[in-house]
């Protein structure tokens, strides 16, 4: 066998071992579970919670993200390399630990008083944001950095000579060349928020008709032994997921150079 | 007033820039690479920082941000906005600038007729060709009404002909709009085409800064002379017109034919790599062509100056190593000289009080 067949036979390997997983799901389906599950109050109730609260996150943290990637991609400041390595720490330490720590940092006396002078976190829609913001804004920043690394800052020397202050320069030339970027990163970061569980439930808990995401509701199910229940909703999982991905495929494919 | 100005001027190579750009005035950079053109530029431009003072029009502008010093940029990269079309790119600018929208179409309607890229309006700037970018990138440069325009080889990525109706036109454009420019380029000869006055710049320090022909025919220092090839200056006894344009120009015992419409020469610029040399005699008419006897031979890396003397006039000539490998020349020996008729340079007014 040639390295390039055996390099080929690998993927095909890794996928066959993805479409495998996907296709046992169906042999626990049930059309008539599949609509009842799917029309269920419950159900439909942790599918919009996850679509809001996958959407609030990606907000929060592309907005945290878009200039904090810019100023790591452009400045050298103090303290630099060490932003950059800490947005390391979601990639690193499992989410459930990263829950942990927010739980821990809310039995300290900043954290009681945030909690009660200021916004409510532990067991509240407010804790699933919080959880999918601290799991997905470190991503955010490194995809978006990427793309701004790919744009030569002399487009902004070239603005700044014609009478763009750096703000203007910003956003008339930098935002506009990363704008593809951005955007694919924003759809990845959506994916990993719709996907969160672990830090979810740690901070958020497993309220049903609450605090119940998808994959709150995935792990309920199947922690009351329904196969069947659970199948449906990986299926529904696994039918955003996939069309997200693909809608990211669609954009990355047009994205053209940028080298004027 | 000077337009600009600076003093004690240092940063990175730059050691003690002093120079004034009077208004209007096309001044030309030249020198080797790492001799700190461009960084000139970028502290004129104040994208960079920088020890020393930048005036404009006599008014301190060091703690003036970029958008703010009325500088246009033409960079050697272009770097036209991907995302802007032609027109869009020209109107950047005056858009940035909030000029009312009847200003900004007019302005880069003139400036795409000047420049003769009116057809390319629409066109992005992937699908344009370079000398087609060029334009653009100059038009968008001076587009926001630009006093001081800064050009970083503006043509070093064009063809030889391309570049050099480029320049001519960037030229009269420049007259014509009243703009202060700085050029940075590396060859003399296309400084000569564009600039009023000529810096030659070596290792962050400014050699001799004079009128064009000064350069060539009077170069100040030892740096200067290599810098433009080490020209051969003859200087001209006598002149008799031919027909068809050309002349006859005496210089001690050699007589040296060239393309010129006037009655008076009074230098002639032979740089040494155009002068030919053969050990057999050449065929052909004797025009240029000479006997002569060789009487110092220096070999350098790749080329080899060879001291020729040509009826009592010592002439320098530069060959390429190979070829004098293949020639076998030696101290005394006796050989054929040609000076090609295309490649001289002559002055009709000498100041003496120059050198």
């Amino acid at each position: 066998m040639t390295f390039k067949k055996l390099a080929i036979s690998m993927s095909f390997v890794v996928f066959i071992v993805y479409g495998v997983l996907i296709l046992s799901l169906f042999y626990f389906y049930n059309g008539q579970l599949f609509l009842e599950t799917l029309a269920s109050e419950r159900t439909l109730f942790s599918i919009r919670l996850s679509l809001f609260t996958a959407t609030v996150a990606t907000l929060i943290s592309v907005f945290f993200a878009i200039p904090s990637a810019y100023a790591l991609s452009r400045f050298r400041f103090p303290g630099r390399q060490l932003i950059d390595t800490i947005l390391e720490l979601p990639m690193i330490i499992s989410p459930v630990a990263l829950g942990a720590v927010v739980l821990i940092f809310f039995n300290t006396p900043p954290g009681v008083f945030v909690q009660e002078k200021g916004v409510q976190f532990v067991f509240t829609i407010c804790g699933i944001f919080l959880a999918q913001f601290i799991t997905t804004v470190g991503i955010a920043i490194r995809l978006i950095k990427a793309a701004m690394d790919e744009i030569p800052v002399r487009y902004e020397e070239v603005a700044r000579t014609l009478g763009a202050s750096p703000a203007k320069a910003f956003f008339t030339v930098t935002i506009p060349l990363s704008k593809k970027g951005i955007i694919a990163a924003s759809i990845l970061t959506w994916a990993k928020a719709l996907g969160e569980f672990g830090a979810t439930i740690t901070i958020a808990g497993s309220m049903a008709m609450k605090t119940e995401t998808i994959p709150i509701a995935i792990f309920m199910r199947l922690a009351s032994a329904d196969i069947e229940g659970t199948a449906v909703l990986v299926l529904i999982l696994i039918t955003i997921g996939l069309g997200i991905l693909y809608g990211v495929r669609l954009l990355t494919r047009k994205a053209s150079s940028f080298t004027g | 007033m000077p337009l600009i100005e600076l003093k004690n001027i240092q940063k990175h190579v730059l050691k003690d820039i002093n120079v004034t750009i009077g208004d209007k005035e096309l001044l030309a950079l030249v020198g080797p690479n790492g001799a700190g053109k461009t960084t000139i530029l970028n502290i004129v431009a104040g994208l960079t920082d920088y020890k020393g003072e930048v005036f404009f029009d006599g008014s301190k502008m060091d703690n003036t941000p970029p958008h703010k010093r009325g500088v246009g940029y033409l960079f050697q990269d272009l770097a036209l906005f991907p995302h802007l079309d032609v027109a869009s790119n020209i109107a950047y600018g005056l858009r940035i600038q909030k000029y009312p929208e009847t200003t900004i179409t007019n302005r880069v309607k003139e400036l795409m007729d000047a420049l003769h890229i009116g057809r390319l309006e629409k066109r992005y700037p992937q699908s344009l060709s370079g000398g087609e970018k060029q334009r653009v990138a100059i038009a968008r440069a001076i587009a926001p009404f630009q006093k001081i325009l800064l050009l970083d080889e503006p043509t070093a990525s064009l063809d030889s002909q391309t570049s050099k109706y480029l320049r001519i036109e960037l030229c009269a454009l420049l007259k014509k709009l009243e703009i202060t420019a700085i050029f940075v380029m590396h060859d003399l000869l296309g400084a000569e085409e564009v600039a009023d006055r000529i810096a030659i710049l070596h290792k962050g320090t400014i050699e001799q800064i004079s009128r064009p022909g000064d350069i060539l025919f009077n170069p100040k220092t030892k740096m200067v002379s290599e810098f433009i090839g080490m020209p051969n200056i003859l200087d001209c006894d006598d002149c008799r017109v031919l027909s068809s344009g050309l002349i006859e120009v005496v210089s001690g015992n050699m007589t040296i034919v060239l393309p010129y419409e006037g009655s008076t020469i009074k230098k002639i610029a032979i740089p040494p790599h155009d002068i030919y040399i053969s050990d057999t005699k050449p065929p052909g008419p004797a025009l240029n062509r000479y006997r002569a006897t060789v009487t110092e031979i220096v070999p350098l890396r790749s080329v080899v100056r060879i001291k020729v003397d040509v009826n009592g006039n010592s002439l320098l000539t530069e060959l390429p190593m190979e070829t004098f490998d293949e020639m076998n020349l030696d101290i005394g020996k006796e050989v054929f000289v040609i000076i090609k008729l295309r490649r001289l340079r002559y002055v009709e007014e000498f100041d003496d009080s120059l050198e």
